[in-house]
């Protein structure tokens, strides 16, 4: 527990978390004002709408997967990987420990997320006269969905960083996945078996688009990719020189 | 395993591909004692204190402190306090934030990290962020971190390398009063003269191999070496130092003596020989140093 603790130490004394959250800050701030300022009252009204409203939420399961890469990768990068080894030598406990924060920082930044664009919906929504109805079940879910997804992105992120142990690489690599490699998936219909549509699947909570998982299969999909990528980065962290 | 040795390395090989790093390296140092472990840059030293404190992989052989490999200690931080080459930091943590960290994952009180800035005379500094530090703060930070659990065995790597004169008179009398309250301490360098006057004992390495381990005073006596002496009766002296089991060989009307010059002269005024020069031929310590590490076939 003393290395989970440390691990959120370390998270919350740089600027990182500060700076992801003020990121999602300004895209909510952004997609919610438009999308609220643009689309036609009885559009609004629609509680199916006012779910896409604040669905930009769920940017935070993306965001949380930086926290995890730069929790792993980064201590690569700055060398203080060498004073965490030192501390605890056994690699693995650290690995898990990383993991852990990973999670529970991922999931803090998506309750960051989802109050913020609750509260912003609400808030835009009253002030153009829609009746809010963003206590409705299929509104709530998205959101809670989005704590459970970035909770496993924080720590898919930790198992990805691991492996590469380049942070820039590692970010890098991840957005050519998902917006050039993952959907070239689709050709074969595989895509919805991918890491990303199985994260967007326990996003969406049970108001599942068509070409995602359901809730439950998503989920377990997720976490196997999450337990496949911290294996694999525990395994060459241990194997890893720190030179 | 009290009566194990602070550090021991037995054996110990660590190959990169085809580049030997370290090759069959075996020491031990005492308790209680500075150590200084030397050899030109390339020679293995870091090598060998990463592998000794668990961050490098051995190719072959061990590397134990106190008698267990680094990974095995319970703990850690209270048995050895380390400070690497080139230490790295997050630039945008602050140095106090940097030993919380380190104090939360050893469960050492935060109460410790404000002592150990204060013993690194830090204090003032310990809320800024680490980017903004000189080398010699960081350095400090360092030598803060290595204290933390207050280790009974210090290992530095280099700690000299781009100090001011002003750090380096710190940082050695840092040492010597730690040493002083009974702790030990390995520290490595590729320039004698930084740990000869700290240093009790040596160890020298050079391709990655131990060329000697000795006491300080031992290497000294090394480098006071040979004594030149003119004298118009040559002949006499000669005779009296082989006399004393001293060689000496006449050379350009001189006399080369393999003593210090304090002893030949003692031998000419006890034989009542008129000298006309005495002169120490000492090669100095680096010398003896660059002679120990560099006389192998490349």
């Amino acid at each position: 527990m003393r290395l989970v603790r440390a691990e959120l130490l370390k998270l919350v004394t740089t600027r990182l978390l500060l700076w992801l959250g003020l990121m999602i800050l300004a895209l909510e701030v952004l997609v919610i004002s438009l999308h609220v300022s643009q689309d036609s009252l009885s559009s609004l009204a629609e509680p199916r709408t006012q779910r896409d409203v604040i669905s930009i939420a769920g940017s935070a399961a993306l965001i949380s997967l930086i926290v995890g890469v730069v929790s792993a990768a980064g201590e690569y990068g700055h060398g203080t990987i060498s004073h965490t080894f030192l501390v605890a030598p056994v690699r693995e406990r650290v690995v898990v420990a990383k993991l852990v924060a990973g999670g529970m920082a991922g999931a803090a930044l998506a309750v960051f997320a989802g109050v913020v664009a609750w509260v912003l919906a609400a808030l835009l929504l009253s002030a153009r006269s829609v009746p809010v109805q963003l206590g409705s079940a299929g509104v709530m879910r998205p959101l809670l969905g989005t704590v459970a997804a970035a909770a496993i992105t924080g720590a898919l992120g930790v198992g990805f960083g691991c492996l590469l142990r380049r942070q820039t690489a590692a970010i890098i690599v991840i957005f050519v996945w998902l917006i050039v490699a993952e959907p070239l998936l689709s050709i074969a219909h595989v895509d919805r078996y991918g890491p990303g549509h199985a994260v967007a699947s326990v996003v969406e909570a049970g108001v599942q688009g068509p070409d995602l998982l359901a809730f439950w299969p998503g989920l377990l999909l997720a976490l196997a990719y999450a337990a496949g990528f911290a294996i694999a980065g525990a395994i060459m962290v241990k194997r890893t020189d720190v030179a | 395993m009290a009566d194990a040795p602070p550090v021991e390395v037995r054996a110990l090989t660590k190959r990169y591909g085809s580049t030997v790093a370290v090759d069959g390296l075996g020491f031990a140092i005492a308790a209680g004692r500075i150590t200084g472990f030397l050899g030109p840059n390339g020679a293995g030293k870091t090598t060998t204190l990463r592998t000794l404190l668990g961050l490098v992989r051995p190719t072959a052989g061990e590397a134990l402190v106190e008698g267990q490999p680094y990974a095995r200690l319970r703990d850690p931080l209270r048995t050895v306090g380390a400070v690497l080459e080139a230490e790295s930091f997050h630039p945008a943590r602050s140095g106090r934030n940097h030993l919380r960290v380190l104090a939360t994952a050893a469960g050492v009180p935060t109460a410790r990290v404000d002592e150990v800035l204060e013993q690194v005379e830090l204090s003032r500094s310990a809320r800024r962020r680490v980017g903004g530090y000189s080398l010699g703060m960081r350095q400090r930070l360092s030598v803060a971190g290595a204290l933390l659990g207050r280790p009974r065995l210090l290992v530095l790597d280099e700690p000299a390398n781009g100090l001011d004169p002003e750090g380096i008179r710190w940082l050695r009398e840092f040492l010597r009063s730690f040493a002083a309250g009974g702790g030990t301490v390995l520290i490595s360098s590729h320039v004698l003269a930084e740990v000869a006057q700290l240093a009790d004992e040596v160890v020298i390495i050079h391709r990655g191999a131990l060329v000697t381990q000795e006491p300080l005073a031992a290497l000294t006596a090394r480098a006071g070496g040979a004594t030149v002496v003119r004298s118009p009766d040559a002949g006499r002296l000669a005779e009296e130092l082989r006399r004393a089991e001293i060689e000496a060989s006449a050379a350009d009307g001189q006399l080369l003596v393999a003593a210090p010059a304090e002893r030949v002269g003692e031998i000419a005024a006890a034989a009542g020989i008129v000298l006309h020069e005495l002169r120490a031929q000492g090669a100095s310590l680096e010398e003896v140093f660059l002679e120990l590490t560099a006389g192998e076939p490349r």
